[in-house]
């Protein structure tokens, strides 16, 4: 993926955060090898590779947003959440006979859609005040993820949801050298990994992109350029919502849906985000992989040797604190940050 | 500007200076009187001045006691607002009570509260009862007031935003707890190593998170704070924190609230005094004043040559032994812990309490801890019912919370008591200067 971006090669830095992230993922390949038998480690490597496209839905829209508008949208992970829920009320109130994949489209355009509207009309009505008070603007997201979080539990109860029936298709496992893996989650992979290269299509080779782009380098100047910027604001976030929402209802009928959903992936996202280097979207994108890879590969291990996954969730926090030691405005971060 | 209106002390450069101490002395000779005046009246047939002090308090309704309290508290307001309409700028008596005086009559009417609640449910201070379980209400506010008070330091004075204080928390109730139930530490000790320990995290949060970019230190929090609630209700270790479910252990009797809940109540009120004159005392300090300035202009500050780090780092450390202390009375006052102390709960209240009351003050973490578990005393169990919609306020709390958020920090970004104040310093300012004052963004 990072060959098709030529400009990402452009300083040394960059160079070395790549190599770093190399010899990352090869370390973590060896100790695969190492500690699992084959099948074992294509399960492992298969559900790293599951795990780091979910973070990267959420964490997408987070970084881009953070980029451009200077926000932390804090209430990210809650898009993620509402995006399940509200491809599963799409997903039943269809007509009884529908078949299912159609029930199951029309579920994840719903999803994009809803989490897009939403995403916009919270831009307008609550973010875009507060502008002059970013501090306030984080806490104000703070509280939205509260509130949309008590409002879910509150109309569908504490408990989660069951998750829905994909299509049959996908409804399935295959082999992985000897051990079975659910074609459910190969087909999040490849979405995520669609939509990845669709993001970065969207930056590189349109002219939304090179504003956007223009825009987390320098506000200001794009303004006087006679951009909208506040129309592109409004859009970006929206779209980093929709994104979000639209993963959330990808994820559901693996994970189901259930109100706390948001906050797990939050936490996650935010440590992908840091680690990628805030505002640096290939720089999200790689941490999403390095992340969900290490989770797998330590709640594997973990598994195998406390019976518990305590240490995955832990491992990953932990190499988010080092990483912030060694490199302060993470992988692909600019140094003045 | 604003930086020398704000600050109470530098008021007084013009006059004499204020006697705070001497009005403490007068405090504390209010609060004298009644508890003598009680011993000699209680028909005790024990000698001694404990033993009688003990029976006065502890009589049935409390009545004579009380209203002396009312009565001296009536005074005291008296005096405090004549002091403010009426007294002198030359007289240091009047300055004192100026700047002083609202501060001693709210812990005058804290120090009376129990009794005040005594005389009128007509029950006793000492034992089960009405005024025991409002004891108890009491005893919560106060530990949350410190909590926010100490979230105030951080995010209010130092403008940094911490996304984990529930980590300092937790960490001062479990490790009290831990430490006395299965090394059997004594008491003093076990307090102590709770706060040592939260200095520690503090310091290591800042070296670890504090370089780098003030975003990232938000959500630097947010994370470190998870590893500690992972770690508390993970099953793994659950021989020693007993996972979900926390642990209980045993507290001295003199401290045990089931008992001995007046001296709780007395012990959480210290603390809260100990914190509210810690931080007023820091930011009046110059080092307070170069945290305001940090908050500011972290630039400015730094390009005059304050190591910011060091002041940052000096703020979120004591923010977090304060923290922790809060978490220590809470622990002591369940006699036990259990994850929910470190779960996000503990970072939403004293963030709220503090927007509530306003950001950056010294009284609206106090005014907005009281306000927010006064409300949710009075409305948890109340259900409001819009035609054939219901809303049950209790189940609904968090739901309330978030968008009392929402509100607040759209409509009234200084809380209470901030918006209170520039109301009435708006009041007083000529014309010109109130139009200055408006276009200062803050």
């Amino acid at each position: 993926m990072t060959t098709t971006t030529g400009t990402i090669y452009r300083s040394s830095a960059t160079r070395r955060s790549l190599l770093i992230s190399a010899a990352f993922i090869a370390a973590l390949l060896l100790a695969n090898l190492l500690l699992f038998n084959p099948g074992q480690m294509g399960v492992v490597l298969l559900s790293g590779l599951y795990q780091g496209m979910l973070f990267f839905l959420v964490a997408a829209g987070f970084s881009i947003v953070f980029g451009l508008l200077d926000v932390l949208n804090l209430a990210q992970g809650s898009f993620f959440m509402l995006g399940a829920y509200m491809g599963f009320f799409v997903y039943g109130a269809l007509p009884p006979g529908t078949p299912i994949p159609v029930r199951f489209v029309c579920a994840l355009i719903a999803a994009a859609a809803g989490g897009g509207l939403l995403g916009a009309l919270v831009e307008r009505a609550l973010i875009r005040p507060l502008y002059a008070r970013p501090v306030f603007q984080i806490v104000l997201t703070f509280g939205l993820a509260i509130v949309f979080t008590e409002i879910i539990r509150t109309i569908y109860g504490p408990a989660g949801l069951i998750p829905v029936q994909p299509p049959a298709v996908l409804d399935t496992t295959f082999p992985v050298f000897g051990a079975r893996f659910e074609t459910y989650r190969l087909f999040i992979i490849i979405t995520g990994a669609v939509l990845m290269a669709g993001v970065l299509f969207l930056l590189r080779r349109t002219r939304l992109g090179i504003i956007i782009r223009a825009g987390v380098q320098d506000r200001e100047m794009v303004q006087t350029l006679g951009i909208p910027i506040g129309r592109i604001f409004t859009l970006v976030f929206a779209l980093g919502c929709a994104v979000a929402a639209f993963g959330g209802m990808v994820a559901a009928p693996y994970l189901g849906a259930y109100p706390s959903m948001g906050d797990q992936f939050l936490i996650n996202t935010v440590i992908v985000v840091v680690l990628g280097g805030m505002s640096s979207f290939e720089g999200t994108a790689i941490a999403s992989i390095l992340v969900g890879l290490t989770r797998a590969t330590v709640e594997q291990i973990s598994l195998q040797y406390l019976q518990t996954p305590v240490l995955a969730s832990l491992s990953i926090l932990l190499l988010m604190i080092v990483v912030l030691l060694v490199r302060p405005s993470g992988l692909f971060g600019r140094e003045n940050g | 500007m604003t930086a020398t209106i704000t600050h109470p002390g530098a008021r007084s450069t013009t006059g004499p200076a204020a006697r705070p101490l001497t009005l403490a002395g007068l405090l504390a000779v209010l609060v004298l009187i009644p508890l003598l005046l009680a011993a000699l009246s209680a028909e005790s047939e024990s000698a001694g001045l404990a033993a009688a002090v003990q029976a006065g308090v502890c009589a049935r309704g409390a009545g004579p006691l009380a209203a002396l309290f009312a009565a001296e508290a009536v005074l005291l307001a008296g005096a405090t607002a004549a002091a403010y309409f009426l007294g002198s700028r030359r007289h240091w008596a009047a300055v004192t009570l100026r700047q002083y005086g609202w501060l001693a009559l709210s812990l005058l009417a804290l120090i009376a509260a129990p009794f005040l609640i005594a005389w009128q449910t007509d029950s006793s201070v000492c034992v089960r009862g009405q005024a025991f379980f409002w004891q108890s209400i009491f005893i919560e506010a106060f530990i949350l007031a410190s909590l926010a008070i100490s979230y105030n330091l951080v995010f209010g004075f130092a403008g940094v935003l911490s996304f984990g204080h529930a980590a300092f928390f937790g960490l001062g109730a479990y490790t009290v707890g831990l430490l006395m139930l299965h090394l059997e530490w004594p008491l003093l000790p076990a307090v102590i190593a709770a706060l040592l320990i939260s200095l520690l995290t503090g310091l290591l949060v800042s070296v670890v998170a504090l370089r780098i970019h003030g975003l990232y230190f938000a959500i630097f929090t947010l994370t470190f704070a998870e590893i500690f609630y992972v770690l508390a209700q993970n099953r793994i270790m659950a021989d020693i924190t007993g996972a979900e479910d926390g642990f209980t252990f045993a507290v001295p009797d003199w401290i045990n609230a089931t008992q001995n809940r007046l001296t709780f109540y007395y012990l959480a009120l210290l603390f809260l005094v100990i914190c509210y004159l810690l931080v007023r005392q820091l930011m009046n300090s110059p080092a307070g004043r170069v945290l305001h300035a940090i908050r500011d202009n972290e630039n400015r500050a730094l390009s005059l040559g304050f190591n910011t780090f060091a002041y940052k780092t000096m703020a979120i450390v004591l923010g977090g032994v304060l923290a922790s202390g809060a978490g220590v009375l809470r622990a002591l006052l369940n006699k036990g812990a259990s994850p929910n102390v470190l779960s996000s709960t503990f970072t939403i209240d004293p963030l709220l309490m503090t927007l509530i009351g306003g950001v950056g003050t010294f009284n609206g973490p106090v005014i907005g801890a009281f306000l927010l578990r006064m409300v949710e005393y009075a409305l948890r169990d109340s259900v409001i019912t819009l035609g054939s919609f219901e809303l049950n306020i209790g189940e609904h709390w968090f739901l309330i919370l978030g968008t009392l958020f929402i509100l607040i920090v759209i409509a009234f970004p200084s809380g209470i008591t901030g918006t209170l104040r520039d109301w009435w310093r708006s009041r007083r300012q000529p014309l010109q200067k109130r139009a200055a004052a408006a276009g200062r963004d803050h």
